[in-house]
């Protein structure tokens, strides 16, 4: 089993390696001394200038201190968000009441993209952080909200029986049943949730902000830059790359229980 | 003259559902005394789990009334073990913390808790595996979870229903073997749902068998067979024979 599943690895980091030469190769000729490459830079300048701005700041900061700035933006209102999220989504789930009276405000509220909020925003929180944490936490809100809510209601009322049976309050079913079968659930809501959090702190530091990937990126287009656009951008997809690795490590310990987790 | 541990008096169960009301339980008198093993023995989706169900507290009755232990069966509770066709143990918890869940759910301090636990791990035959999670257990190692589980909220009555109706033949027999040895080591009120004449007839110490829906008591016997039983003996065959001869033939 185990010689079968190292193969199977192998195989997986040998295409990997494989698509992604293959691309920055078809980026690189079709950027060399071509009339393409007097908009759009080749990946040597590119990755040049990305390495270069560790030493060498970008306005303020160099990129990873950009980065910082927004991750540490994402942070704040991801968390709160987050915490937010579960209790109402498992309140949802357990309670009937709860869900009659919270579901459809909150159906209706769901579709709404975070980055539709952004002028609403800036009329109440003006053009400072408040902002950009009140749009990261709308964007994680509702994503984490939704996942807890199915997690709890999908719970195997099996369970609660069994739970029940051995003598356990609704108190103690609630915190050692519903909360625990709605981690699965719960976490793919975080992991969704986190990719449009960092999503939304790029939007919201383009439209305002001195510092934090989204800036690098706008500031490159308002003074022609495309270089730093690039530099920009690829920081934002690392980073995204990097933050979904961790979830799923975070989820496979916590859900080793599951079958899903191994 | 033993006590009797279980009464059902003129129980009648109906459902509502998109056809009207379904009649599931007849009309049931029955009493079960203390440590007995009596098996609810009746055809497939006859209404023996909701007759368990009921008798458990997980159904309420439309009529008539259950006593355990001279209380009135209204909701689940700790006084009578279930233990479920499809294992029903809390994945997120390891054999230990399903064994314990109920202990903890008392309030009984960790100490003792652990070492009544425990007692029913060994006692399964499942020493070894307190830190398991039930994903990586075998079929019958999960229903003998599911029994040290039952077991060890030291319930007054233990309702089994089909527990081994999942398993291959195999481990079938090993388990119904593991729950006689279990069973005469510590004595209790057993009422154990099959529609399998052989596990009935060596399980049992009264069989009752039910009827089609809506199910009313079809017939009683009490087995007198000794114990171990012995699937090819003359007697234990006969039995089989006479027993499965009329129960309802349904499909």
């Amino acid at each position: 089993m185990g010689r079968f599943k190292d193969a199977a690895k192998y195989e997986k980091t040998i295409f990997a390696v494989i698509s992604i030469t293959t691309f920055l190769l078809i980026w690189y000729l079709v950027t060399k001394d071509t009339e393409l490459g007097k908009v759009l830079a080749g990946p040597v300048t590119v990755f040049g200038k990305f390495f270069k701005s560790f030493t060498e700041p970008l306005g303020t900061h160099v990129i990873p201190g950009h980065i910082l700035w927004s991750l540490s933006r994402v942070m704040v209102g991801y968390v709160v968000a987050s915490i937010l999220g579960i209790i109402l989504g498992v309140t949802m789930g357990w309670s009937r009441l709860v869900e009659a009276m919270f579901r459809p405000l909150f159906e209706i509220i769901r579709p709404i993209p975070p980055i539709a909020w952004i002028p609403l925003a800036i009329l109440w929180f003006g053009l400072g952080e408040l902002t950009k944490y009140f749009l990261i936490a709308l964007a994680t809100f509702s994503n984490v909200t939704m996942n807890a809510y199915s997690g709890a209601k999908s719970v195997d009322p099996v369970l609660i029986g069994a739970a029940r049976m051995l003598g356990a309050s609704d108190s103690r079913i609630f915190m050692t049943i519903v909360l625990p079968a709605s981690v699965p659930h719960i976490f793919a809501g975080l992991q969704i949730a986190l990719g449009s959090a960092w999503a939304t702190v790029v939007a919201a530091e383009m439209v305002r902000s001195s510092e934090g990937v989204g800036w690098v990126i706008i500031t490159g287009q308002d003074t022609n830059n495309s270089v730093q656009i690039l530099v920009g951008i690829i920081a934002v997809g690392i980073i995204g790359y990097v933050l979904a690795i961790m979830m799923r490590q975070i989820e496979a310990n916590l859900c080793s229980w599951s079958e899903r987790g191994k | 003259m033993k006590k009797d541990i279980i009464v059902c008096r003129d129980v009648k169960k109906s459902f509502e559902t998109e056809r009207g009301i379904v009649d599931v339980i007849g009309s049931v008198n029955l009493t079960v005394p203390e440590n007995e093993l009596l098996v609810l023995f009746g055809p497939g989706q006859c209404g023996k789990t909701t007759l368990i169900n009921v008798m458990a507290g997980l159904e309420t009755v439309s009529f008539g009334v259950v006593t355990v232990d001279g209380k009135k069966v209204e909701k689940p509770g700790p006084d009578r073990g279930v233990v479920y066709q499809a294992t029903a143990l809390f994945p997120w918890l390891t054999v230990m913390g399903n064994v314990e869940y109920g202990l903890k759910a008392k309030g009984v301090p960790k100490k003792e808790r652990r070492e009544r636990a425990q007692y029913y791990i060994d006692l399964v035959g499942l020493t070894g595996f307190e830190n398991t999670f039930p994903s990586k257990l075998s079929g019958g190692m999960r229903q003998r979870v599911g029994i040290a589980r039952a077991y060890c909220i030291e319930p007054t009555v233990l309702f089994m229903d089909e527990p081994f109706g999942h398993l291959d033949a195999q481990t079938r027999y090993l388990m119904q073997e593991e729950l006689m040895r279990i069973w005469e080591k510590e004595k209790r009120t057993i009422v154990f749902v099959t529609n399998n004449i052989e596990e009935a007839v060596y399980l049992a110490n009264r069989i009752v068998v039910m009827t089609n829906c809506p199910t009313t008591i079809k017939a009683e016997f009490n087995i007198d067979l000794p114990r171990p039983r012995d699937y090819v003996d003359p007697e234990f065959l006969r039995l089989r024979e006479e027993i499965s001869a009329i129960v309802d033939k349904t499909l």
